[in-house]
């Protein structure tokens, strides 16, 4: 034997006989070779005045284990319960295990020996802890399983940590860090106000048995109520992070659960304390891989129970699954949040596209128009040149002058189209001056006074505008009036009416020209300023529609009602400048040249 | 009785201003190119000239600038289908600027206030 294999031996045995396991090693002849430290213990008796010691004389009853003995088959198989007798005489339940090996050429036997005494115990101690994990295990999956808002989420914790399905503490407050990052600060409070109450809630709920699903979803109507108490507690609670030896502050760094009473140092017990009002609490941290979120502090304030090492173990177990659910409910709200916005971005820019492409077509079938328009004037010029000859040179009799008349009257109303579409065409000039309303009506309509009398109609003035200006183009506005003012006289007629009236409204300016003539049909109100719409034998049809679009380019309405007395009423409405859109006099300049 | 010169590259058109220009009591000669209008004002010496602005070749505002330089010149009627050609400053040295039209009195009507006020600032 080399002195390492007789040191190892050593070893070995000198940690069976310190092993705190009750063991005994039997020999071949029945009596124990060896005994542990933790069968001298069990026993009663010191382990080396067990060697020699017979087995039978120790168990009872003495027959069961009659023929165990190191040399032989006992003919017990598996565990054997008995009872085995301590130094002092008492009677001890112990379960034995036997197993059989070889050793220096003789065969020994080893029993295990279990005090069945300390079993129950760990058994209860096992059961609590299945029932916990599989608690955790049911809030994990409320937690994750149903979508919950944050809000519902938090008071899902602090249910768990109160109910007594879950970890049974009395009261339960939690902490987050706010949205600037510097204050620990009270959210959500969770248990009864005081002791009579926490005894009727405890008492009710366990009448009802309420899982802890049902206690999350039935919470609102049945515990609400009763938190004003604990929840005036937890809006007292603020902890500035820069004060890292705080106790709270600290274990989130730590990130370790911990107990604290009225014996333990340090600052910021002393505060919690207060702020509970009772002598001992617990605090858990809530962290996720990207920091801290806060903490839970949990208190037994009306019971007194102590806390354990175990409440302790799973308040921490709890506390990661619930920092993992909040996080989660975080990150979700903020992908939804980034999810809307990015819809809107999309919706907008394929808006923006789509009136991209609108204005695109227009503007091609514009300058396709525009091209058209032109070629078709000169050969207009031609043939509506040559009837207008044609008819001179007739005979006033000449039935054929009648057709040359036809088609010079015809060729007109082209040549009235092709001028309408290429002014309608024809961008607008920007040239804008500040311009008194009533000043431009009523020099627009005083240039229609003699025909007006010609046709025996009467204007009346209206103007009470109250001398609003506005920015404008005056020579497209009075272009406007000008084509509402001869509408207006058309469909008056011979010795009718029409009103010519301005008006201040708030942030704009309505000019109108009303009529006592035969109106509109009311389904075409919506036409009236559309293209190429003419209720006239004669009209171009693009007479209001040029109106519509210099008023809009103005930033203005335009508008067409009829008259409740009979007749229809024709107005643009144009804005009041902005304030930094006021310019002095002279601002505008319109250039042009004469004939 | 004054010379009026047409400057047209429609040939229809040509003929119906001088239908209209002859009945309305003057003389008329035409061209069909800027270039041979620009010949004719030389030779012919015409009391007026109406241009067309839309021509093959040369346009009728390049023909009314080689006019504009000589001395003496002759009055020019600008008379186009295109009513944009306003806002061009180069078309404001013209005499008068005429949107064609099947109607051609306001040509004729042009052409004789242009003549008459030509008329009085000489006399």
């Amino acid at each position: 034997m080399t002195p390492d294999r007789a040191d190892h031996r050593d070893l070995i045995a000198a940690s069976f006989c310190q092993s705190l396991r009750p063991l005994l090693v039997l020999g071949g002849d029945g009596a124990i070779a060896a005994a542990s430290e933790g069968a001298g213990w069990l026993l009663g008796w010191r382990a080396a005045e067990l060697a020699g010691v017979r087995l039978e004389d120790l168990v009872v009853p003495a027959d069961v284990l009659r023929n165990c003995r190191g040399d032989a088959p006992c003919g017990a198989t598996g565990l054997l319960q008995v009872q085995m007798r301590t130094a002092p005489g008492d009677l001890v339940p112990v379960e034995i295990r036997c197993s059989r090996f070889e050793q220096g050429g003789s065969r020994h036997c080893l029993l295990f020996l279990t005090d069945l005494r300390q079993r129950g115990h760990e058994d209860e101690l096992r059961a609590v802890r299945l029932a916990k994990l599989s608690l955790l295990n049911q809030v994990s999956e409320a937690l994750y399983g149903a979508h919950l808002s944050l809000e519902q989420i938090l008071q899902a914790v602090l249910i768990c940590v109160t109910a007594g399905e879950g970890l049974r503490f009395n009261r339960a407050f939690l902490l987050l860090i706010d949205e600037t990052q510097e204050v620990l600060r009270g959210e959500l409070a969770i248990g009864p106000g005081d002791r009579e109450e926490a005894w009727r809630i405890w008492s009710d709920l366990a009448g009802e048995r309420a899982d802890l699903f049902a206690m999350m979803t039935t919470y609102d109507r049945s515990v609400k109520q009763t938190d004003t108490a604990v929840n005036a507690i937890v809006a007292r609670m603020g902890v500035p992070l820069a004060e890292t030896t705080h106790l709270l502050v600290r274990t989130m760094a730590t990130r370790q659960a911990v107990r604290a009473g009225l014996s333990t140092p340090g600052p910021g017990v002393e505060a919690v304390l207060g702020w509970l009002g009772c002598a001992e609490f617990a605090v858990a941290p809530l962290t996720t891989r990207s920091g801290p979120l806060g903490v839970i502090i949990a208190d037994n304030a009306f019971s007194r129970t102590p806390i354990s090492d175990l409440d302790l173990e799973f308040l921490q177990m709890f506390a990661n699954q619930s920092a993992a659910a909040i996080e989660n409910s975080r990150l979700y709200g903020e992908l939804e949040r980034r999810l809307i916005d990015l819809r809107k971005a999309h919706q907008k820019q394929r808006e923006d596209q789509e009136t991209l492409m609108r204005m695109e077509r227009l503007s091609v079938m514009g300058e396709t128009s525009a091209v058209v328009a032109h070629e078709l004037r000169n050969p207009l010029v031609a043939i509506g040149g040559f009837a207008r000859a044609l008819v001179r040179s007739m005979g006033q009799d000449d039935p054929n002058r009648q057709f040359a008349a036809i088609i010079t009257e015809e060729v007109a109303r082209m040549e009235r189209i092709i001028h309408d579409l290429l002014d309608f065409i024809r961008p607008l000039k920007q040239t804008r001056e500040t311009v008194v309303v009533d000043d431009l009506v009523r020099e627009t309509v005083g240039r229609y006074l003699k025909r007006l009398e010609e046709k025996a109609i009467s204007l009346d003035w209206d103007l009470g505008s109250g001398g609003a200006a506005v920015r404008c183009h005056p020579g497209e506005i009075q272009q406007v009036l000008e084509n509402y003012l001869v509408n207006a006289m058309q469909a008056a007629g011979d010795g009718g009416f029409v009103t010519v009236a301005t008006r201040a409204l708030e942030g704009g300016v309505r000019v109108s020209v009303a009529d006592n003539g035969p109106g509109f049909a009311p389904d075409l109100a919506d036409k009236l300023f559309s293209p190429f719409f003419s209720t006239k034998p004669t009209g171009s049809g693009l007479g209001l529609t040029i109106c519509a679009q210099i008023v809009k380019s103005h930033g203005g309405v335009t508008e067409a009602v009829n008259r409740p007395g009979g007749g229809a009423e024709f107005a643009f409405i144009l804005p009041l400048p902005k304030d930094d859109e006021e310019a002095g006099p002279g601002a505008g300049v319109t250039t042009g040249n004469g004939l | 009785m004054s010379k009026v010169l047409i400057v047209d590259d429609e040939p229809h058109l040509r003929l119906l201003y001088e239908t209209e220009l002859r009945r309305a009591g003057y003389e008329t000669l035409t061209a069909g190119t800027a270039a041979q209008g620009l010949e004719y004002v030389q030779t012919m010496k015409p009391d007026l000239v109406i241009l067309d602005i839309r021509m093959p070749g040369m346009d009728g505002i390049e023909a009314l600038q080689h006019i504009l330089d000589r001395d003496n010149r002759v009055p020019v009627i600008l008379n186009t289908a295109f009513s944009s050609y306003r806002d061009n400053y180069l078309t404001w040295a013209a005499d008068a600027y005429v949107t064609k039209s099947a109607d051609v009195t306001q040509l004729v009507e042009a052409v004789r206030e242009v003549l008459d006020s030509r008329l009085a600032s000489r006399s």
